[in-house]
């Protein structure tokens, strides 16, 4: 059972990093802030730059 | 204890041995798709067991006391030592695309073996190490790309060629993929209702996400996901509906154009509306899905139905012509070895390695997962009827215009089927027809369907190969608006030298013009494609597996020089081995898609056909003029890659003879103090 809870950890970990969510709780801790819409949006934008200046794979 | 691991390697290993013995040898009767799972399990297993930790002790002499870039560099943002499970979830994530789900699906023209071996032994042996010894490579050296790599241990030239080499396999990459969409979408209301109402979806997601719920992914996502399967339902009812239906019934001319109109318009606008929120939903339905696809693999267990090896190893198939040496090799470029994949290895992924040896399950590892992927897709296309298979595959220019001519010409291949049978096939999925829907995404959802649906009624395979659909279509799409945007930033750096201003990332008219400009490049093949009457994926397809096998070749030559400066010649065979099999295929590929005699084969024959039938139309102008410009790109990207080559031979003899520079260019050590807590 601790086992099965470790790895439903570990897939919800993956799934946050993801979705940047752990990245965005990163950049907070980083620079010290609180989480606002103004913040995210921030957050968002920088990392969707450098993302998307990235090919995908195929 | 150390008996008890010693005697379960060697279980592990005879299993691999039996199963993979088992696929090879059993002839005339159908075999369980659990053989091939478990030889291929058992094989990377075993693998990574063995090789891979090999290569990551001896040759690569993985260090946990040396501080990572990750963790050296950490900045909370590129730079961040990761959970390595977390890790590998992400590379996973980054280098599984449409390529390893609709290569094995064309190649099992050749039937179930010779795909699903080149996949075994091309992921341990080449892919694999590929990614591996490329993410070690670019961890060593604080993160650094593939481009600069090349250029630092092999000289500038190979730099630039790995850049101009990207941009090109980029351009026939999003041709070759949007053919795929269209081809699956083709008069289909269903479906294309159903791709249509993703873009809805992803503006809604969009909104919600920077406006409504910010920050909130998964959520919004969950909505998203949910929305779709809606759409899905919708999709059906659209398709049944006498007024609605034919306003969604597009040609495959409206849909190419509807995807060009649609990448530029992703591409100019911002990230946040379209591109990142679809992104993040196929992200997670690719995810999904491969993991439903291998849950029913293993609950279904379904008989192959294709054999090991059909009349087409001759070369005559019809969904792509040529033998299977090489072809087999370029069709199946992802899941077996992908020169797409070092670019991931040298991009976020050896920025987030927490500990050395953790790049062993990230680096190696990945890449044997994603060649399962490629296993679970060759299974779905070898579970359909060898004459369905054909059917849905075939283009009418091979196989005739009509059903009844369709039918007849494959039943006389030998793998029976009625026009009858594809008619009822195709009101169970709730379509018009199933003849002649090149590019295998609708033979992999129709397998894919069948595998999930295996209990249910028309209605339910009807869903499930619409599921199917909208997922290759989701993820495609995405790889469309993302690769545009790429391809204009990397066009706007090449041109800033020429004009400062189109440089500038937020400059409208530049943007505009370069977007216009890298969508009329990809674009135009995409229309060439639609034009062909040979389908277009004979012609484009190889183009793309000669492309991405000859990213591998720089990347291979790369991780040779690098094995080189460390030992000697001692191991540069790990690389070395993979790097001249791909030489002798690529090359043999190439030079055959440009010189053969066959016109189903060579761009030039068939131009020189074209020509000579005398039809002096537009049209055949066109397509002559076509087959000459994809011969001009295959010489373009060989000769680019066999400079790469000669520049790297002249650095390796330099270093064998102690001539050249032999210098490891890696980051000086500095101990590691990251705390396991950290990570």
């Amino acid at each position: 059972m601790t086992r099965l809870r470790r790895f439903g950890r570990i897939v919800f970990a993956i799934l946050r990093e993801l979705a940047d969510e752990n990245a965005y709780q990163r950049h907070l801790a980083a620079h010290g802030r609180e989480h606002s819409g103004a913040e995210w949006r921030r957050f968002s934008e920088e990392r969707l730059r450098a993302k998307y200046a990235r090919a995908k794979c195929c | 204890m150390k008996l008890l691991s010693h005697l379960l390697w060697g279980a592990i290993a005879v299993a691999a041995a039996v199963c993979l013995g088992g696929v090879a040898l059993i002839r005339g009767e159908h075999i369980n798709s659990i053989w091939l799972v478990l030889a291929a399990a058992c094989t990377y297993i075993t693998a990574y067991r063995f090789y891979g930790r090999f290569v990551a002790a001896r040759v690569m002499a993985l260090d946990d006391q040396r501080a990572t870039p990750a963790e050296r560099l950490r900045n909370g943002h590129d730079f961040e030592p990761t959970n390595k499970w977390i890790l590998l979830g992400h590379h996973f994530a980054a280098i599984a695309g449409p390529g390893p789900l609709v290569g094995p699906v064309l190649a099992a023209q050749f039937g179930y073996l010779p795909g699903t071996l080149w996949i075994v032994i091309g992921a341990v042996l080449g892919g694999a190490v590929q990614d591996f010894v490329i993410l070690f490579a670019s961890m060593r050296r604080d993160g650094k790309s593939l481009g600069k790599m090349a250029r630092e241990e092999i000289g500038k030239v190979g730099g630039f060629i790995a850049l101009v080499t990207v941009l090109i396999i980029m351009v026939i990459l999003l041709a070759v993929v949007g053919l795929v969409v269209v081809n699956a979408l083709r008069g289909s209301p269903w479906g294309t209702f159903t791709i249509a109402a993703t873009m809805p979806v992803a503006l809604f997601m969009g909104l919600y996400l920077r406006y409504w719920r910010p920050g909130k992914v998964l959520e919004c996502s969950a909505i998203g996901f949910v929305l779709v399967l809606a759409s899905i339902f919708g999709g059906r009812f659209v398709g049944a509906s006498a007024s609605l239906a034919p306003m969604f019934t597009l040609s495959a001319m409206a849909l190419a154009i509807g995807i060009i109109v649609y990448g530029f318009l992703a591409s100019a606008l911002p990230v946040w509306m379209l591109l990142a929120p679809r992104d993040y939903l196929s992200t997670f339905v690719k995810l999904g899905v491969v993991f439903m696809l291998a849950v029913g693999i293993l609950f279904v267990r379904p008989e192959l139905q294709l054999p090991a090896f059909t009349r087409f190893v001759d070369g005559t198939g019809p969904i792509f012509a040529g033998k299977i040496f090489p072809f087999c090799f370029i069709t199946i470029a992802c899941g077996a070895v992908s020169g797409f994949h070092s670019l991931i290895s040298s991009g976020t992924t050896p920025k987030m390695i927490a500990k050395e040896w953790h790049a062993v399950p990230v680096g190696y590892g990945s890449m044997l997962m994603e060649s399962f992927v490629a296993i679970m897709a060759m299974i779905a296309a070898c579970v359909l009827q060898p004459g369905v298979y054909f059917a849905v595959n075939s283009p009418a220019g091979v196989v005739g215009a009509t059903p009844a001519a369709a039918a007849a010409t494959i039943s006389h291949w030998g793998f029976p089927v009625t026009a009858a049978t594809m008619a009822q096939l195709a009101k169970d999925v709730g379509e018009n027809t199933l003849f002649f829907r090149t590019g295998g995404a609708p033979s992999l959802a129709l397998g894919m369907a069948h595998i999930f649906a295996r209990t249910g009624g028309g209605a339910v395979i009807g869903f499930w190969y619409h599921f199917a659909i909208m997922f290759e279509a989701l993820f495609i799409l995405t790889i469309i608006d993302a690769g545009t945007r790429v391809g204009r930033f990397m066009l706007q750096d090449l041109l800033s030298h020429v004009a400062p201003p189109l440089g500038r990332m937020m400059w409208m008219p530049g943007v505009i013009l370069t977007s216009g400009m890298v969508v009329a490049a990809w674009g135009y093949f995409l229309i060439q494609g639609v034009r062909d009457p040979l389908g277009g994926i004979n012609s484009l397809w190889p183009l793309f597996g000669i492309s991405n096998q000859l990213l591998a070749t720089i990347a291979l030559s790369v991780a040779t020089t690098i094995l080189l400066k460390m030992h000697g010649a001692r191991y540069a065979w790990i690389t070395f081995a993979p790097l001249a099999w791909l030489v002798t295929v690529t090359f043999t590929a190439g030079s055959q898609k440009i010189f053969s005699p066959l016109p189903a084969i060579g761009f030039l024959a068939q131009a020189d056909k074209l020509a000579a039938a005398g039809a002096a139309g537009t049209a055949t102008q066109t397509l002559i003029f076509n087959a000459r410009l994809d011969a001009a790109v295959c010489g373009v990207l060989m000769a680019l890659v066999a400079v790469v080559l000669v520049d790297s031979a002249r650095v390796w003899v330099g270093i064998l003879r102690g001539t050249a520079d032999a210098r490891v260019r890696e980051a000086p050590f500095v101990p590691s103090r990251l705390q396991a807590e950290e990570i």
